[in-house]
């Protein structure tokens, strides 16, 4: 570059003319409310989790009494002072038994979210990275992905008794060939990368490699798949005990407060009601979240998922 | 495209063989024993070791596979142990149901989920969109055994417009057969127009952008024809897909949807095989829910080639 | 696909379904009056009634198939096939001889080879039969219409055992069906009953269809129950199969199905108050509610430990779990036997009347051997029965303070496990919740499940000598006094020594269309007789 003429006037600071303003600035709000108030969706799925969380954990405090009690003389009885939800066929009260179904349901879709997370972005990782093992592993996969997943949870639930661990598992297992798939996706894709080959050749070990350019990569997608399987496992859970394959009534759950209902829900409706609403608001709440989360890791996800 | 063809029918035979190893060796392991439920609540234990003795249940695990695989290859899938007709036969007698459900349920979702989610990203934004995402969120957060009983309730047993339960075959007539599959297509199809309404209009809006939308719009053409004709046919690719990943969702919703509407189909044979260890039927059912499953990614691939001249196999 | 012919395709279509709609209800209309639409108790997955014991398996085959002697209301065995019987004055020779004309559904008629073969068939799988097949001599075709059974030593219940409703009923089939072996099914369905069985309509889980087949010959009493003239005044039964209650109930409001074995009872008023249904008790013989403790191993096979149970049982909670509000389905049963079958005593119940004591049983309980082990409670949860007495049951152990291995499990898994005689910690099992009908507990050659044989008795293996001496004295027994006051050391011995844990007595509803006529009380759902108007 050649030093600028010395004869050439430099020119005074730039006095841009003041124009008013025809928008007043946006106040960019920085911050945690900030950010709620850009992605409302993430506010009110997470306001309305957050609710229901509460409800779980202070269930014993909210009003409500031992929901295993029975006491049949009284059963059926339609929402009252005594049970604002009323009672169920073996005469326990509605009310706490959704409070304390709201723990199963979401100890079932969180445990499901996490577990098959994990499972999934190991299975993923190890598919994507090594070469000899990906085919296999995506034909495993493949065929587990054919069966139907709440076939697949029906036949592994009938091989064990009921229990929420093993619904646990069988969602689960039900639902890792989709997370290893997009997590292979992730890697297969990545691997191409021109700073994942400059590392390899900088001679960075695998393992770091991982840690370091594949993960925070696949944490964005995952996490949005983890709230889809979240609100998915609960689902599952609820027709799991519909079928008669589920969590044991001895447990209150919100999908088997329904099962024990559903023969009678035309002459008492209350029953399987409120659980339906408590189910939906939650599912509600978790896809809200998910679509929030989506929209603002990366808008490009929607396509994906 | 003829090879291509034949690699990939090729390629799911291995996918096959391991579901029909997995299935059969979930069930070989599980507890419960048909042999006692066939037996009855007053038979002894020699009287129930000699009914599972005469249907081969206590050979071990290797011969009973290899018969089975033997007998597959022969396109016989044996016979069921608790009614003792072949499961093909119980296959075919319930597969018109559950075909017909799917398919009603497949036509009626995607002819309101796509134009529906069109609208939604037409009106991007707008309160429109905002109702119509709002719904498709609730569309898969309510469980389908709920949907399922409110519309019997309201539709059939109050309003009286349609039944309440069963199925007709199409051999009595056309609209007795959609009579009785309606309800149980909006039921199952409310999960299923959500999906398809919001992949539609995730990708409706990424197309919306493009520039050949903008040069349609700056030579005048029309809305409907921009929305359906130029911007639809580009976005269809993804939309494709979820539909064909969707069909799995569907399966697994007809048995639900089979239990509250009373519709003879696979779904239930399924469940009731499963939860009595009918072990040839859940098999010959796995397997063909694996094929279908297959075939239907096939023609997937297959639509691409019609919508979108440039992917070629 | 261009605009044109899609246009032409959808006008095809719309004629199409025009046409179809109209053609259909015109048809339907006749055909309807003719055809009766049944809900039945389960599914009829088999349909071999020596095969395969489950009652709903008994209800479709007493339209098929048809027996030697049936049981009236009075539970007394009436001729049905038989024209005359003969016995030997030792007792030892008993002599059939069928009535004339007799038929089968392929227009075969009904031989003495052909009886020979079905008894003998039968006598392998039932319990009274297998009595009379351990001192059997001989059993033959003495000539077309003739059967004769030799024995060698007397058997006066014969006739109770030929007429029984309890399964396996002796149903006669054709000789070629009934040399298959007793544990194999059958394939062929050609019966000797009023109903065909249409075979080719049948979708094991969906549907079952019977049509009435005109070649059967009534008999000219009245019908009661198992015994009389089976006159079909229907053309056709459907059996609907609809696992879902709630489907059931709309489906009977709706007219879509015309009667209903067995709604459930919560579901009941709503089907009292529509005016196009009629309700009433099913059976009156209903069914006693159970769970049964394994005598095996500890802690039940302390009888300490049972009576204490049975102290602290409360048999209303039961039955209320069971029934709702409704006092017109239920009644306590401090005994084993059916009320308001002649055998049917309280000797003994002390224990299961008044108001529950638990400090006593409590105390009972600890004066025994329980040192605090879990008891593994096996519930299946697919039945509505036990899965309703299978919650009230963990209350009661929690109330004794007895500590529950509770595990919920399906009715499959139920039969599978309580066949183990291991210890409960090894596969086995504490106590599992059933029911019987009332039908099968009114008399002990019947009831398999109130011998106390010990190893070969039933599930629970009960060993009590002193409940089996009056079994034999029944058996013995040449009147009804000597059978009663046999019955009642019996159910004193048996709730002393505890066989089971009998949970009360109740009986279920049935529902049907007020345009069908003819429905009568019973343990099976009797069609004969039974006519609908359009």
């Amino acid at each position: 570059m050649t030093p600028p003429p010395a004869d050439v006037v430099p020119l005074p600071a730039a006095a841009a003319p003041t124009l008013p303003d025809l928008w007043p600035p946006v106040k960019i709000r920085r911050g945690f409310w900030g950010f709620l108030r850009r992605n409302p969706t993430i506010a009110i799925g997470g306001a309305l989790l957050l609710i229901m969380l509460f409800i779980a954990v202070f269930a014993p405090y909210l009003g409500t009494v031992d929901p295993t009690t029975l006491n049949t003389p009284r059963r059926t009885r339609a929402p009252s002072a005594e049970a604002w939800f009323g009672t169920d066929m073996l005469g326990r009260d509605i009310y706490s038994r959704v409070l304390y179904g709201a723990r199963v349901s979401l100890t079932v879709g969180f445990a499901v979210a996490i577990l098959a997370s994990v499972a999934g972005l190991t299975i993923g990782l190890v598919s994507g990275m090594v070469r000899w093992a990906d085919g296999l592993i995506m034909r495993v996969m493949d065929g587990l992905m054919s069966i139907p997943s709440i076939l697949l949870a029906i036949a592994l639930m009938a091989l064990t008794r009921g229990s929420i661990g093993n619904v646990v598992l069988a969602i689960t297992i039900a639902e890792i060939p989709r997370v290893s798939r997009l997590v292979r996706g992730v890697v297969l894709s990545l691997r191409e990368q021109p700073y994942v080959d400059a590392a390899v050749a900088a001679g960075t070990r695998t393992p770091m490699i991982i840690l370091r350019h594949i993960l925070p990569n696949t944490l964005a997608p995952m996490t949005v798949q983890a709230t889809y399987i979240c609100a998915s496992a609960m689902i599952v859970e609820a027709i799991l005990s519909f079928i008669g394959a589920g969590v044991p009534p001895i447990i209150p759950s919100w999908g088997n407060i329904m099962a024990d209902g559903r023969a009678l829900w035309q002459a008492k409706p209350f029953i399987v009601f409120f659980p339906a609403i408590f189910l939906s608001i939650t599912v509600l709440a978790v896809n809200l979240l998910g679509d929030g989360l989506r929209d603002a890791l990366d808008p490009r996800l929607a396509k994906a998922l | 495209m003829f090879s291509f063809l034949v690699r990939r029918i090729l390629a799911t035979i291995p996918v096959v063989v391991i579901v029909a190893l997995f299935v059969f060796s979930l069930l070989f392991i599980a507890p419960g024993d048909p042999a006692a439920v066939i037996a009855g609540d007053q038979a002894t234990p020699e009287q129930v070791e000699r009914i599972r003795e005469s249907l081969g249940l206590d050979r071990p695990f290797l011969v009973q596979f290899s018969e089975w695989a033997w007998r597959l290859m022969h396109a016989d899938l044996g016979r069921s142990i608790f009614t003792n007709l072949p499961v093909t036969t119980m296959i075919a007698q319930r597969i018109e149901p559950t075909l017909s459900l799917m398919l009603i349920t497949l036509l009626f979702s995607i002819f309101v989920a796509v134009p529906v989610g069109v609208l939604a990203a037409w009106k991007a934004g707008t309160i429109i969109d905002r109702i119509i995402m709002g719904f498709a969120v609730l569309g898969f957060s309510v469980p389908v055994f709920v949907v399922g009983y409110l519309l019997a309730y309201v539709v059939a047993l109050e309003l009286e417009w349609l039944p309440v339960q069963g199925y007709t075959p199409i051999a009595r007539g056309v609209w007795p057969w959609l009579e009785n599959l309606i309800l149980p297509a909006i039921a199952l199809g409310f999960v299923y127009i959500a999906l398809i309404a919001r992949i539609t209009r995730a990708t409706m809006l990424e197309v919306l952008q493009q520039d050949y939308i903008r040069t349609a719009r700056a030579k005048g053409l029309a809305q409907t024809p921009i929305l359906f004709i130029h911007a639809l046919k580009n976005a269809s690719v993804p939309i494709v897909t979820v539909i064909g990943i969707g069909v799995a969702l569907l399966i697994g919703g007809a048995v639900v949807t089979e239990s509250v509407f009373a519709i003879p189909g696979l779904g239930r044979l399924t469940v009731d095989a499963i939860l009595r260890r009918d072990y040839p039927v859940i098999q010959g059912i796995v397997l063909l829910f694996s094929f279908v499953y297959v075939l239907v990614n096939l023609g997937v691939d297959l639509i691409y080639t019609l919508i979108d001249p440039r992917i070629r196999y | 696909m261009d605009r044109r012919t899609f246009l032409k395709i959808s006008a095809g279509a719309s004629a199409f379904a025009a046409s179809g709609g109209i053609a259909a209800p015109a048809i339907a209309q006749g055909a309807a009056a003719k055809t009766l639409r049944f809900v039945p108790q389960a599914n009829l997955a088999n349909f071999d009634p020596i095969w395969g014991t489950q009652y709903v398996v008994r209800n479709a085959s007493v339209m098929v198939w048809d027996t030697l002697y049936g049981f009236d209301e009075n539970l007394q065995p009436q001729r049905q096939m038989v024209e005359a019987e003969e016995t030997s004055d030792d007792g030892l020779i008993w002599t059939f001889k069928l009535r004339s004309g007799l038929k089968f559904h392929d227009g075969e008629p009904v031989l003495a080879k052909d009886v020979v073969a079905s008894l003998a068939r039968w006598s392998a799988r039932d319990s009274m039969g297998l009595m009379i097949k351990a001192i059997q001599q001989e059993l033959v075709a003495v000539d077309d219409r003739t059967v004769k059974w030799t024995l060698k030593k007397p058997f006066p219940k014969m006739l109770l055992a030929l007429g029984k409703n309890s399964t396996p009923m002796a149903f006669i089939m054709p000789e070629r069906v009934a040399k298959t072996d007793p544990f194999k099914q059958i394939e062929e369905y050609v019966g000797s009953g009023p109903m065909r069985f249409a075979k080719a309509e049948w979708v094991p889980g969906a549907k079952a269809v019977f049509e009435k087949f005109d070649g059967y010959q009534p008999r000219q009493e009245k019908a009661s129950w198992l015994a009389g003239g089976k006159n079909m005044l229907v053309e056709r039964i459907e059996w609907v199969v609809m696992p879902d209650p709630a489907t059931a109930s709309a489906a009977l409001q709706n007219g879509e199905v015309d009667w209903w074995e067995n709604p459930i009872t919560d579901l009941v008023p709503i089907l009292k108050k529509n005016r196009n249904i009629a309700v009433d008790i099913a059976d009156p013989l209903g069914n006693i509610g159970s769970f049964r403790m394994n005598h095996l191993h500890p802690p039940f096979n302390d009888v300490k430990v049972r009576r204490a149970v049975l102290m602290a049982l409360d048999q209303e909670e039961y039955m209320r779990a069971l029934v709702g509000d409704d006092n017109n389905v239920w009644k306590p049963v401090p005994g084993y036997f059916t009320p308001g079958t002649p055998l049917y005593t309280e000797e003994g119940g002390e224990v299961l009347k008044g108001k529950r004591d638990i400090a006593a049983a409590k105390k009972l309980l600890s004066e025994s051997s329980y040192k605090g082990e879990p008891v593994t409670c096996v519930v299946a949860q697919d039945q509505p029965i036990t899965k309703a007495m299978g919650d009230v049951t963990a209350e009661l152990l929690k109330r004794l303070g007895m500590n529950v291995d509770f595990v919920a499990t399906d009715w499959g898994t139920t039969g599978q496990r309580r066949a183990q005689k291991s210890p409960p910690g090894q596969g086995g099992w504490g106590m599992f919740h059933t029911w019987h009908a009332g039908a099968d507990c009114v008399n002990p050659a019947v009831y398999t499940a109130v011998r106390a044989t010990g190893d070969t008795a039933w599930f629970g293996w009960p060993n009590i000598p002193s409940v089996e001496t009056e079994v034999a004295a029944w058996f013995e027994a040449k009147n009804l006094d000597e059978e009663k006051a046999a019955i009642a050391r019996l159910n004193k011995a048996g709730l002393e020594n505890v066989i089971y844990a009998p949970t009360g007595f109740f009986m279920g509803y049935q529902a049907w269309r007020k345009n069908v006529s003819g429905i009568v009380k019973g343990p099976i759902p009797f069609p004969w007789g039974v006519s609908k108007t359009a």
